[in-house]
């Protein structure tokens, strides 16, 4: 049991320094411009919550928040399993796994704004190599809602599989040799072994996977800004597309508004998931 | 056989979009003096290096990341150390704060932190998007380095003190050595995450001091050389691909979340 010190914080005060400077006082700002209306810095007025109560009455918030969620849902649903699935094949590939986890490590390592200009690149069709196969079958992503949403899809997927892999990969490699060798012995399916010997092994990892890729998916602005600003028509304007939209407006009030109500929706969403995962470290 | 092609999938769905970006920066994409349009060449980054303001955003760029993986590090040693070893008031409010930050969108923040650098004179210096990258990074560094740290045993520390050693050189003679491979891959994350964040970076530089992302915005114009743009795309994966080679055997290590 680790010892109780309360001189502990002598240690962390440079980190609660640091972060109150550049996360907890603009944080008060933001919230604090959100009861205001701002014509400039030095013309500001009070107007209590006019904004909060326009923004969540109005039907284009509620679709946006509708469109990131089930963007969320999808990217999730996609790149978690298949992300186990790609670590589980590596650890099947004994000593070239390394090659494979930089292999998929590699799209981490892209500019964010430079991801939609190599997959623009990649399906145009006049230059790029996927161009041609995709105008012969009509792949629009311009014009075409359900064709945008794919593409958003697997580029996304692109970008975040190597984290899903690598954190995954990380726990499964801990498991010993010998509880696999007893799962077969004892005539185990594939799924039981997974079950009852991978996953408890990996949802650690996964529980961070799982947060950290809704939040950011959940927030998607640079790629999806870049591949079609939010069109077909509203089809993919999510909730920080709105926001940016409004700081580009130079609609400060409103927008600060908004984005108190999104780090609301994301500080419920870290509520809820440590209130889930605690549990089980309470019983253990 | 599956496994075979299974892998291949994954290698081909990986690689494809570099492979266009790879290509097109060998191709002239745009008549230059002496090189057909067309043709194969380096002249894209040799057009790269010889223009200053490219140049410059590379060496931006380097400047802030690099500012910032030193002060995540020597930030957050000292604190995943404090978790990892101690028990006191607060230390869960603390992991949830710093949980809160690293989800916390840059565009909710953007504005205050604008004005409020803009008032401290941050604004188009390294210095100032260094510091806000640690909003992001410190707490990914904590995770990691208290990971590692934990894996030491406590009884480690115990022996060195009573060699004599004074906190200061414990810390540096015997903690660091210890945890290098975890230090290694808080850097690579740090470093990975600063370096291809787009949104505080633009926006804190206005007039000067620009990072290589918005460099490579500003290229797109009325006749844009897609060449020399995948030229400067592929210069700028260089540094991160250094960096997944460098902690390749330890990557998968990974962070384990206490909140």
């Amino acid at each position: 049991m680790r010892p109780y010190n309360n001189r502990a914080w002598l240690l962390l005060l440079p980190a609660l320094m640091l972060l109150v400077a550049v996360g907890a006082l603009p944080l008060m700002a933001v919230i604090n411009y959100g009861f205001h209306d701002i014509f400039s810095l030095s013309n500001v007025h009070w107007i209590g919550l006019d904004w909060f109560s326009d923004i969540l009455q109005s039907q284009r918030f509620l679709a946006s928040l509708g469109r990131s969620l089930l963007f969320s849902a999808l990217a999730l649903a996609i790149q978690v399993p298949l992300g186990i699935a790609v670590a589980l094949l590596l650890l099947s590939c004994g000593r070239w796994a390394v090659w494979g986890l930089m292999l998929c490590a590699l799209p981490l390592v892209v500019p964010w704004n430079m991801i939609p200009m190599l997959w623009l690149g990649l399906i145009n069709q006049d230059t790029g190599i996927l161009g041609h196969w995709l105008a012969a079958v009509e792949f629009d992503y311009k014009f075409t809602a359900l064709h945008t949403w794919m593409l958003l899809l697997v580029m996304d997927t692109w970008h975040w599989l190597g984290l899903v892999v690598v954190l995954a990969y990380a726990g499964l490699s801990t498991i010993p040799t010998a509880y696999r060798q007893a799962a077969h012995i004892d005539g185990a399916s594939r799924l039981a072994v997974f079950r009852h010997i991978e996953l408890p092994r990996i949802a650690g990892g996964l529980a961070i996977v799982f947060l950290l890729r809704f939040v950011d998916s959940f927030m998607i602005y640079t790629e999806a800004f870049a591949i079609n600003a939010g069109g077909p028509g509203d089809a993919t304007r999510f909730l920080s597309i709105e926001l940016g939209e409004e700081i580009n407006g130079f609609s400060y009030g409103q927008a600060a508004a908004r984005a108190t109500l999104y780090f609301v929706m994301v500080l419920i969403v870290v509520c809820a998931f440590v209130m889930i995962t605690r549990r089980p470290e309470a019983e253990a | 056989m599956i496994r075979a092609l299974a892998l291949v999938a994954l290698a081909a769905f990986i690689l494809l979009p570099l492979t266009q970006a790879v290509m097109l920066s060998f191709i002239a994409t745009l008549p230059h003096d002496g090189v057909p349009e067309g043709s194969v060449s380096l002249v894209n980054y040799a057009n790269v290096l010889a223009a200053p303001e490219l140049r410059a955003a590379i060496g931006n760029s380097v400047i802030y990341v690099l500012l910032n993986v030193a002060l995540c590090i020597a930030i957050a040693l000292p604190a995943a150390y404090a978790l990892a070893r101690y028990r006191f008031l607060g230390d869960r409010h603390f992991l949830l704060m710093i949980l809160v930050f690293r989800v916390t969108p840059p565009v909710v923040l953007s504005l205050p932190i604008f004005i409020l650098f803009a008032k401290l004179g941050l604004v188009n210096s390294p210095v100032g998007i260094a510091l806000v990258h640690c909003l992001f990074n410190l707490p990914v560094a904590i995770w990691i380095l208290e990971s590692f740290i934990r894996a030491v045993p406590s009884e480690f520390d115990e022996t060195a003190f009573l060699d004599g050693h004074s906190g200061a050189s414990f810390f540096f003679r015997h903690l660091i050595p210890a945890i290098a491979p975890g230090i290694g891959v808080a850097a690579f994350f740090c470093f990975i995450f600063s370096w291809v964040e787009v949104v505080f970076a633009r926006i804190l530089t206005v007039t000067e001091g620009k990072p290589i992302t918005t460099a490579i915005n500003a290229m797109f114009g009325f006749q844009t050389d897609m060449g020399m743009v995948m030229a400067m795309t592929c210069l700028s994966l260089l540094p991160g691909v250094a960096m997944i080679w460098f902690v390749r055997n330890h990557i998968a290590r990974g962070f384990a979340l206490r909140a």
